[in-house]
């Protein structure tokens, strides 16, 4: 199953389930990433990271190491 | 503050996501012209005020820094969770009014949940119902109330409308707590576990598909038409408002281009720290010559004597000295508040992120750096936001080393020394030059620190960057204007005494205690005799008595124990070096601009019992590197001990600074006479 750092620019996932033993698991929960919502990879920065999602209308940047703990379909 | 509050009246406290309008709202009830903010997490402190008269009852009302969730995940949200808990000052609230964007109801709910479990008493302000409508939804309030149990009003930021009945219902709220008693709050974090969220939002999906409708397409085909072109729907299953502004996201994709992105980054940069310098320098000629003219006005009035003397050259020149650079840190204070009102400043700590983590800082470090550049303290202040204690503790450690703008007037003197006016493009390329290594030394400093990061600063959690990005948008300019000179008159309110004492001081060590010296004044003229006196003054003053025990320190820097006096006087700010170095200088009222009178004093001094000039290319050099390291400021040094709970930082924050910044002169000063600059 990838995640979502995996993602492409411009590529949409379903949010299969959150990685709870990640320590920001918590807090990427709370912002919204939570299974069941649509996400897409909207922006990189320089590096390639961070990068910037929309999820539930809003945009949101999160670290790619902390992507790694959303689990897409 | 004191008398805003008033004692045994309701308190109301006002929280919210991020961008949630919660501040604008506080602005219309509390009827000051508050700060809204679009960069998430810039209200660090609390504000308070009462109610406004016209809504006929008494209230304080506290607004405090954004959270997302009642568990913090940064010293910020900390502030404020624990203010609901128990204000150390102000109790318990009485009634909690929560901010939620109807737009992003989903993601709200969360707080509005977690309050209500916690046994809060709530009034939901549901605001951007019109962003919703654009997209094609009504919500309803009272359905909403229902599925929450708690009065739910809509609230218009642009208009106000709503207000009356946000206060009407607050009224009501009050009335039945007083009659019924205030159920204390259960501080109940560990419930709000990561099953707990999972099934909250699975709840809220359930909630906003029950009190939002689809705006019938008869009534709004024309306005759905013209939705349907400016947001992007990501998701035909509808309810769910998965709809992003257009416009933002065509403007991301330039500024958060991988090349345009960054390009455009370093243009904003340059733009902001030039027209600092550019923009505000024919205001600050207008300062310069009006302060020099008072001052030999008034000399002229009161005659020579020494009050003459403490007026002319104590107060107006000393405060005239510092008040030179007013127009610098109001446009500075002026463009943060642009770029942050705009909702740049989260793109741009999202930009940096990388860079930054790589030297043990975090994207979040981005925005109270830049704030260094106006001001150490709110800088310091601001770096709460940063959740990792690590990062945020060696944050705190480099600010110091940004170019604040009370380094600005010793700057601009002492280029205006090196370069002549004819040439003031070369003293702009200087100055930027002067910028790039602040912030060279400060990221040098940062990485340094952070290879030793166990012995410096012991703090180690996990590294986090989760950024909400705003939805750009046109910044309110009067605000942003009214910001920048709120901000402005609260540091002159701070400023202001300190140079005010430290000028009197100054004039006093320089002036006392041979007052009145003795001078063979046969076949000289009287301005002669005035210009020997002054001299013979000064150097049998008390500052010179001190000068000279530092003289030693100073020799090896190639200055003399009157720029010693002048830099110790700086510890208090910087600023005041100019202003002392002007009381030193004995800068009078041969001509009636103050700077262009100092410059010629300083061209004219010679070393102490020497005839070699005491200002050349070299030590002015020198003297500028100084000011780029040494941490020269008392606040800076509280601040700094305040908000990292020990001396232990502070302390090596000011004699590392200290001895850098000596040891750099040092090796500047002489390094530039080895190669035959002198």
């Amino acid at each position: 199953m990838k995640t979502a750092a995996e993602l492409k620019f411009g590529e949409t996932g379903i949010i299969h389930e959150i990685d709870k033993s990640h320590p920001s698991s918590r807090r990427i929960l709370e912002v919204g990433f939570t299974p069941g919502q649509e996400i897409e990879l909207l922006n990189t920065s320089i590096f390639n990271d961070p990068i910037a999602f929309s999820v539930r209308g809003s945009i949101i940047a999160v670290r790619k190491s902390e992507a790694n703990c959303i689990k897409i379909l | 503050m004191k008398s805003e509050i008033i004692e045994d009246s309701p308190l109301i406290t006002l929280v919210g996501p991020p961008n949630s309008g919660k501040t604008t709202l506080f602005n219309y009830l509390s009827g000051k012209n508050y700060k809204t903010v679009n960069y998430p997490g810039a209200t660090v402190e609390y504000s308070i005020s009462k109610l406004q008269k016209k809504f006929n009852f008494e209230a304080n009302i506290l607004d405090s820094p954004g959270i997302i969730s009642l568990v913090p995940n940064s010293p910020d949200e900390k502030v404020t969770i624990d203010s609901l808990y128990s204000h150390p000052r102000f109790g318990i609230p009485d009634l909690v009014i929560l901010t939620i964007d109807a737009s992003q109801l989903s993601r709200h709910l969360l707080l509005a949940k977690q309050l209500l479990d916690s046994n809060f008493k709530i009034i939901i302000a549901l605001t951007m119902t019109d962003l919703l409508q654009r997209k094609g939804y009504n919500i309803s309030t009272s359905e909403l109330g229902k599925e929450l149990k708690c009065d739910v009003i809509k609230i218009d930021g642009r208009t106000g409308n709503g207000i009356e009945q946000l206060v009407k219902s607050i009224e009501l709220n009050l009335e039945k707590i007083k009659a019924l008693g205030n159920n204390l709050p259960k501080q109940i974090h560990n419930n709000f576990n990561v099953e707990y969220l999972l099934s909250s939002f699975n709840d809220f999906e359930l909630i906003e598909k029950k009190v939002t409708s689809k705006i019938l397409i008869e009534q709004k085909q024309i306005n759905l038409n013209k939705a349907n072109r400016q947001l992007k729907v990501l998701n035909n299953d509808l309810v769910k408002n998965n709809y992003l502004d257009t416009t933002t996201l065509k403007i991301d994709n330039i500024l958060l281009h991988k090349i345009w992105g960054i390009i455009i980054f370093f243009i904003i940069m340059a733009i902001t720290f030039t027209s600092i310098f550019w923009l505000a320098r024919p205001l600050m000629n207008i300062v310069d010559t009006s302060f020099g003219f008072l001052s030999f006005s008034v000399h002229n009035f009161l005659g020579i004597n020494w009050f003459s003397d403490f007026v002319s050259n104590g107060i107006i020149n000393g405060t005239g000295a510092v008040l030179i650079f007013v127009p610098q840190i109001l446009i500075l204070f002026l463009i943060l508040g642009l770029l942050e009102d705009t909702g740049y400043l989260a793109r741009g700590a999202m930009l940096v992120d990388k860079p930054l983590s790589k030297i043990g800082l975090n994207g979040r470090s981005f925005v109270p750096m830049l704030s260094g550049f106006a001001c150490a303290i709110p800088a310091i202040l601001s770096t709460r936001t940063i959740p990792n204690k690590r990062e945020r503790l060696l944050t705190i450690f480099i600010i110091p080393l940004m170019s604040c703008s009370a380094r600005l007037p010793v700057y601009a003197l002492l280029l205006a020394f090196l370069f002549p006016a004819k040439e003031s493009w070369v003293a702009g390329l200087a100055l930027a030059s002067i910028y790039i290594l602040s912030i060279i030394s400060s990221t040098v400093m940062a990485s340094i620190i952070n290879k030793f990061k166990n012995k410096i600063i012991n703090a180690e959690d996990n590294s986090s960057f989760i950024l909400e990005l705003p939805a750009y948008r046109l910044p309110k300019f009067s605000v942003v204007l009214s910001n920048s000179y709120h901000s402005a008159k609260i540091y002159f309110k701070k400023a202001g005494p300190i140079i005010l004492i430290l000028s009197s001081l100054i004039w006093f060590f320089t002036y006392f205690p041979n007052y009145n010296p003795k001078i063979n004044s046969s076949n000289l003229s009287q301005e002669k005799v005035i210009q020997l006196q002054n001299s013979e003054r000064l150097s049998s003053s008390y500052a010179a008595d001190l000068g000279r025990f530092i003289q030693p320190v100073m020799t090896p820097i190639g200055m003399d124990w009157r720029v010693g006096v002048s830099l110790i006087s700086a510890f208090a700010a910087r600023e005041v070096f100019v202003s002392s170095l002007a009381l030193i200088f004995k800068v009078t009222d041969s001509e009636h601009k103050l700077q262009s009178s100092i410059l010629s004093e300083m061209r004219k001094a010679k070393i102490e019992g020497t005839n070699k000039f005491l200002f050349t290319p070299a030590t002015i050099t020198g003297l500028i590197i100084f000011f780029v390291f040494a941490l020269q400021c008392i606040s800076t040094l509280a601040v700094s001990r305040k908000e990292t709970g020990s001396w232990r930082i502070p302390i090596i924050q000011f004699f590392l600074f200290t001895f850098i910044a000596y040891l750099f002169t040092f090796l500047t000063v002489n390094g530039l006479r080895a190669i035959g600059i002198n």
